[in-house]
């Protein structure tokens, strides 16, 4: 019998039998001139849990001009074949030509399992793609499981209130949409031995119905925070943004970098792009430093994988200090110069320092 | 009418920075959260009152939720919004993204059909409840739209938008053919307050009109819980994240900052890169 009963469903949506769907695809959005961005790379990962489950294949996705050459890095970090539209008119990034493209390939193939990064443009494609397809889509997936005797994947994300998290299914319509932000999940290890079919595919390509008039690169001059090893962090504790300077020197001395909480942000103390939390970035350093952060779990979502956390707050009972490795109850404003301070005799005195302070 | 016709959508949420947890019963205090407009739908809401106050014409702005959430309409005829419109209906309870955009979109259809063209459909960024940013997109792919994401200034003239956009490593500028879709990106604006002029005019004019399913008459199987391709199969918390909680008060300072460092050097997991962040490579 079959599983989706066509009169149940919205008669806008197509009618089709998950049967129908194979395997696993990752869009690679790429950096022009350079290929196939890491984010993409990094949801080879899921894409493989996935595959294995379903016993499928996992595809790399490619669309641009130029791009077939990259084909071979997706098959490198784990993809088993590339399915690749190579066109001039596709050599600007517009997320509905780009859309249109993805949605005619998943027509004709019908893949089980769409995945992309959810970087700024992965965020505006897959909508789109899933919408057009009238398709199910969730965002910012932290894990995904299959349930084995349907085949439904489990798109598993943080709902409401960033402590808890939802298991979504999509039983009655395929491809299963997922995204999830850069770095939460890992590259995976690249194999020069790896090989895999390329296939070209030639689509129809409409017409762009918005025009690029002009692009300026913003350089990033420092390392993106989910990269550093090391993070201080400042939240509305802080009381100004003259805080941060403060904190820099100490991210200086520590070889690290500086952010902040939503409140910090909002205040305008430090850069949206430098938010830890569910709203802002997730972050894996070794060391994580929340000076004058109270610990909303919205933040400390941001921050479950960090090696170790310290805490430095007035305030004993303050959430963060449930929920940190080492915390100092004080005033920043003494505690980080001093930190500083001692650091920067231990840099005096050298290594053969540690032995001595641990006495 | 002169001028540009404006549509901003928005969500009423609840205030998820004021939710709780109650670390005795491991569950979430959602008592007396209050609801409020998205934040960033504020935004959406201030480039459509520049557009409007610019070139003139109309701002709508329109909502799906349920009837509370006229109180988030009358924000925005405080702000200078100059109708609004609640689109409510049990059936539409439940609705994943698709079908909440499916419902908005049709809402859009139903303004050009009864008040006239509509040039511009405006959201925020994301919401603060879910985050996920599809809603815009998915209205665009509904409508057969253009349209242009994380937009931080927008002009219009002779039927066409132009519009400066920001994203991680570029900052673009695009033109469009009317109508579009765009979403603004967050906190690129000051969102205005709302004037006690323009929330007089809410309670005497009464602006904000409410549209159910039979003013709609969309397929029942197209809407809410029904109309919605995902479902949530379970929810669960979090496990917590082990750590030491080791707690130190600092009578002074120098003395806390040792303590610290203590730690932290015989700690194995950070030892390494302290030495390595004091003394080079190799140090450890």
């Amino acid at each position: 019998m079959p599983r989706v009963k066509c009169e149940d469903l919205c008669p806008e949506w197509p009618c089709e039998q998950p049967e129908e769907f194979k395997n696993v695809w990752v869009y690679g959005e790429i950096e022009p001139g350079r290929g196939i961005r890491e984010p993409s790379l990094q949801m080879l990962t899921p894409a493989r849990k996935i595959a294995e489950k379903l016993e499928g294949k996992v595809v790399g996705l490619l669309i641009g001009h130029q791009v077939t050459a990259y084909a071979d890095d997706f098959i490198k970090y784990g993809a088993d074949e590339v399915l690749v539209v190579d066109d001039e008119r596709l050599k600007e990034y517009y997320p509905d030509v780009y859309g249109h493209v993805i949605v005619q390939l998943s027509l004709k193939y019908k893949p089980e399992v769409i995945l992309l990064a959810a970087t700024m443009r992965g965020r505006e494609l897959g909508p789109y793609v899933a919408n057009t397809l009238r398709a199910g889509i969730t965002a910012d997936c932290t894990d995904f499981d299959v349930d084995e005797k349907t085949r439904d994947v489990l798109l598993i994300r943080p709902p409401f209130a960033a402590i808890m998290l939802a298991y979504i299914r999509t039983p009655f319509r395929r491809p299963q949409i997922g995204t999830a932000r850069p770095n939460v999940f890992p590259l995976p290890p690249r194999d020069e031995s790896r090989r895999g079919e390329v296939i070209l595919e030639k689509v129809d390509i409409p017409k762009p119905r918005t025009r690029l008039l002009k692009r300026i690169r913003i350089e990033k001059r420092e390392v993106p925070i989910e990269k550093a090893e090391v993070i201080v962090s400042g939240g509305k504790g802080l009381g100004s943004p003259e805080g941060f300077k403060l904190l820099q020197r100490l991210a200086d001395m520590l070889g690290g970098v500086i952010a902040g909480s939503r409140k910090a942000v909002d205040a305008g103390w430090i850069p949206p792009e430098r938010q830890v939390g569910q709203t802002g970035r997730s972050v894996k350093p070794i060391l994580y430093i929340a000076v004058g952060i109270s610990g909303a779990a919205q933040h400390m979502i941001g921050v479950r994988e960090a090696g170790r956390i310290v805490a430095i707050n007035t305030d004993p009972d303050a959430p963060i200090v449930r929920q940190a490795d080492y915390s100092i109850i004080g005033d920043y404003r003494e505690i980080v110069p001093a930190i500083i301070e001692e650091l920067e005799e231990l840099k005096r005195k050298g290594p053969k320092a540690i032995e001595e302070l641990l006495k | 009418m002169a001028g540009y016709r404006v549509v901003v959508g928005i969500k009423w949420v609840p205030n998820t920075q004021a939710v709780r947890f109650d670390p005795k019963t491991g569950t979430l205090i959602r008592q007396g959260v209050p609801a409020i407009i998205n934040p960033q739908d504020l935004h959406a809401i201030e480039m459509a009152l520049r557009l409007r106050d610019a070139y003139g014409g109309e701002v709508i702005v329109i909502t799906m939720a349920p009837p509370p959430a006229v109180q988030g309409l009358e924000h925005a005829i405080g702000m200078g919004a100059d109708r609004a419109i609640l689109v409510t209906d049990r059936s539409f309870a439940g609705a994943d993204t698709l079908a909440t955009s499916y419902v908005l979109a049709r809402a859009i259809n139903k303004v050009e059909r009864e008040i006239g063209r509509v040039d511009l459909a405006v959201f925020g960024q994301e919401t603060i409840d879910s985050s996920t940013a599809h809603i815009g997109a998915q209205v665009a792919s509904w409508l057969g739209w253009p349209y242009i994401y994380y937009v931080k200034q927008a002009s219009l003239s002779n039927g066409s938008l132009r519009v400066v956009r920001q994203l991680e490593d570029v900052i673009e500028e695009y033109e469009a053919k009317l109508p579009a879709v765009i979403s603004v990106l967050a906190k690129a604006l000051r969102p205005r307050h709302v004037s006690l002029l323009n929330k007089l005019r809410a309670r005497t004019e009464r602006p904000i009109i409410t549209w159910t399913n039979k003013d709609l008459g969309l397929d029942t199987r197209c809407v809410g819980l029904k109309g919605s391709p995902t479902i949530v199969a379970k929810v669960t918390y979090l496990p917590e994240v082990p750590r030491l909680k080791k707690v130190h008060k600092a009578e002074n300072p120098r003395e806390a900052a040792r303590w610290l460092l203590k730690n932290l050097l015989s700690d194995e997991k950070t030892r390494d890169l302290i030495a390595r962040a004091l003394w080079g490579e190799g140090s450890a």
